[in-house]
């Protein structure tokens, strides 16, 4: 079961696209996921380790760099909206 | 979504704007005319983009002003609609920040505005929907969107 982190700067917006896009590509990936958190980047940050992956806008990847030394997988999207670009990047990170 | 645009009057069609400061703070507009949002918010979501980078263009074309949510001077949740002609600039060495729709944020209510932000990422993932609001020059051309590729 995995434990996913969506996070934006500000936790209200752009987060919440990136949880609708997750939802439809875990549906169709067929996915076991515990739960998906959005959140801002300030409490993502601290927060991160504890989660499986961690998905944010491309631009925010370095944040996390802690969090990935831990083993957490952390993914960069381009397009937020982009059930494709996700679904190629959890592939890659070996999820599927 | 577009026919509550229309009708709540959150809409406005301009040719083009001077700067990705200029556009943010015309896509507050109808949300202040209507008394969603306060003067301040134009100028907070362009303080988070100062600081954070041009994040809120979430995909090519395609820029959702926002700052967090319940933030000051935000009276009611809704989402302002805005269309330039001329794509104005977010990051000059990325073509893809390029924006000329603008879907503005304003939420005090979280149900809500989670209700909206479902219609809205379900009407931006359908790219037909958006290649027509690309074509967009009026409300009437909003509620025909609507209408045809949303209505159904």
């Amino acid at each position: 079961m995995l434990n996913i982190l969506v996070c934006c700067a500000n936790g209200a917006g752009t987060s919440l696209m990136m949880k609708m896009t997750a939802e439809k590509v875990i549906k169709s990936l067929n996915l076991q996921v515990q739960k998906i958190h959005h959140c801002s980047l300030s409490e993502g940050k601290s927060a991160a380790p504890q989660f499986d992956v961690v998905m944010c806008p491309l631009k925010f990847i370095s944040m996390f760099a802690e969090a990935e030394q831990k083993g957490t997988k952390v993914i960069g999207l381009r397009n937020v909206l982009s059930q494709q670009e996700m679904e190629d990047k959890l592939k890659e990170q070996g999820i599927s | 979504m577009l026919r509550e645009f229309v009708e709540s009057k959150h809409y406005k069609f301009a040719r083009e704007a001077s700067s990705w400061q200029e556009a943010i703070r015309m896509s507050c507009e109808s949300l202040e005319e209507d008394g969603v949002i306060d003067k301040n918010y134009a100028q907070d979501i362009i303080d988070c983009v100062t600081k954070y980078g041009p994040y809120i263009v979430i995909m090519p074309e395609v820029a959702m002003p926002h700052s967090q949510e319940g933030a000051a001077g935000v009276h009611k949740t809704a989402i302002g609609f805005m269309k330039l002609e001329k794509p104005v600039s977010f990051d000059p060495d990325d073509p893809e920040k390029d924006a000329r729709l603008f879907f503005t944020l304003a939420s005090c209510n979280p149900e809500q505005h989670l209700n909206n932000m479902m219609k809205l990422s379900e009407m931006l993932m359908d790219e037909k929907v958006v290649e027509a609001l690309l074509e967009a020059k009026s409300p009437e051309d909003l509620l025909e969107i609507q209408e045809k590729l949303l209505d159904k």
